[in-house]
């Protein structure tokens, strides 16, 4: 990973001093860890890769102020993880029919956890993953990236709070309020089924 | 006993156990049946396992993006160092150029002008020979000036006359060899016809008769001493220009 670093930061030099294609190399060394978050963030492919590319098209501009002692991974993953909260801040999407949506097996196969599995274990399955995304679909973006910062990538409140350009202690609100939330919906939806 | 409020539940969850939150676990049922709720909701809310990307997406990125970067050639960075290379580049090449300058020009001052180092040993001695001669002839000239005016009945005026005759009748003998080697028989001459007068001021009594002092005044006036030493004199500054140009190296 410091090797990883070293190499990121020799590249910066070069794209810096006019060799535009070595920022190819980043791209590519970075961007299926993007895509993941921005992924988790967004909730759809489309959205992921649109964001994906708006990071790294941001990062470049900016690259003259990335300082050196960071890590350009660290620092790109940030510029993607705002990418992404402007991304599903920007899509007011009608939650019902977002559910409606989510709850079609057919729509949502990526979703499965087992495809192996038999026809009712898939449905039981397929109605567990309608009902995670229903329960995401009611945060504000701004509780739901810092949910997944914290429930599926892992990332300290610290991490979470320089992500998102917040104070800790909001970050850490937002991560309580996401977790509530998500809780009542999830009852709310147990019930329904 | 006070309860685990939901926020202190979640941020246990989140600390992976540990701390005062665990050991209240520990011996409350009611807030630990409500952590097991809790662990419950969150995990079903596993994260679902992102659509895999091949290998070549991270080149397909690059490539959908790549068109609409910029070159960094007019980085600001990147001219900011080549600037403080230009900057000293052009300062070590004025500083050399100023030392070449400097160099050149002493060479050149020395080329144009012999030099110290190359008078030779007798041109300083007859520097040297001339400076003596000219104090010696100011001094001639204010001794003959006082006898033209001085009083014979008066000891302590003619006291002073006769030591410094005496002691200009022996740098007379000096000079007169000098005069030879300097090759100026006019001086020479003139010395040579000043001796005498030197030889008898400088052999007076302390008091001097006014028949002898009348002799030595008209001696003077009739040999014309004075008016030759003041010639003598006047010619000197132009030796000891010359003297003095030489001993400076030929600079004025």
């Amino acid at each position: 990973m410091l090797c990883m670093g070293k190499n990121d930061h020799a590249t910066i030099r070069a794209i810096l001093a006019g060799d535009k294609e070595a920022y190819g190399e980043l791209v590519m060394r970075h961007s299926q860890s993007l895509f993941r978050v921005a992924f988790r963030i967004t909730g759809n492919e489309a959205d992921a890769e649109d964001v994906v590319q708006e990071a790294f098209l941001r990062g470049y501009r900016k690259l003259e102020s990335f300082e050196s002692r960071s890590e350009f991974g660290t620092w790109i993953y940030r510029i993607a993880v705002r990418c992404a909260l402007d991304r599903i801040g920007g899509h007011k999407t009608d939650e019902t029919s977002r559910v409606a949506e989510v709850t079609d097996p057919e729509r949502d196969g990526v979703q499965v956890a087992d495809r192996a599995a038999g026809p009712d274990q898939l449905l039981l399955s397929g109605e567990i993953a309608a009902m995670q995304q229903a329960a995401m679909q009611s945060l504000t973006p701004m509780e739901r990236s810092a949910f997944v910062l914290r429930h599926m990538e892992d990332r300290t409140i610290a991490e979470i709070a320089a992500a998102l350009g917040i104070e800790p202690n909001a970050a850490k609100q937002a991560v309580f309020r996401a977790v509530q939330k998500l809780r009542l919906r999830l009852s709310a939806l147990r019930m329904r089924i | 006993m006070t309860h685990l409020t939901e926020e202190e539940l979640i941020e246990h969850y989140y600390s992976k156990g540990g701390g005062t939150a665990s050991r209240h676990l520990e011996g409350c049922a009611e807030c630990a049946e409500a952590y097991a709720a809790l662990r419950s909701d969150l995990a079903q809310m596993m994260p679902a396992e992102p659509p895999t990307r091949d290998a070549s997406y991270g080149e397909q990125v690059w490539t959908s993006i790549a068109s609409t970067l910029p070159v960094y050639h007019s980085s600001r960075k990147h001219w900011m160092r080549i600037g403080l290379w230009r900057g000293l580049s052009y300062a070590a090449l004025c500083a050399l150029l100023v030392a070449g300058a400097f160099f050149a020009g002493r060479q050149w001052e020395r080329g144009r002008q012999p030099g110290k180092a190359e008078i030779p040993p007798s041109q300083t001695r007859q520097g040297v020979i001339l400076v003596v001669l000219s104090d010696h002839l100011d001094r001639t000239e204010r001794l003959l000036v006082e006898l033209k005016h001085v009083d014979a009945g008066s000891a302590e005026m003619v006291s002073p006359l006769r030591d410094e005759a005496r002691s200009l009748l022996a740098a007379n003998g000096a000079c007169r060899r000098n005069a030879a080697q300097i090759g100026d028989p006019a001086l020479g001459t003139a010395l040579d016809r000043l001796n005498p007068l030197l030889i008898e001021v400088a052999n007076q009594p302390e008091s001097m008769s006014r028949a002898t002092l009348a002799r030595l005044q008209n001696e003077i006036n009739a040999n014309g001493l004075l008016f030759e030493v003041r010639v003598l004199r006047s010619r000197i500054p132009d030796h000891k220009s010359a003297a003095a140009s030489q001993l400076n190296g030929g600079t004025i």
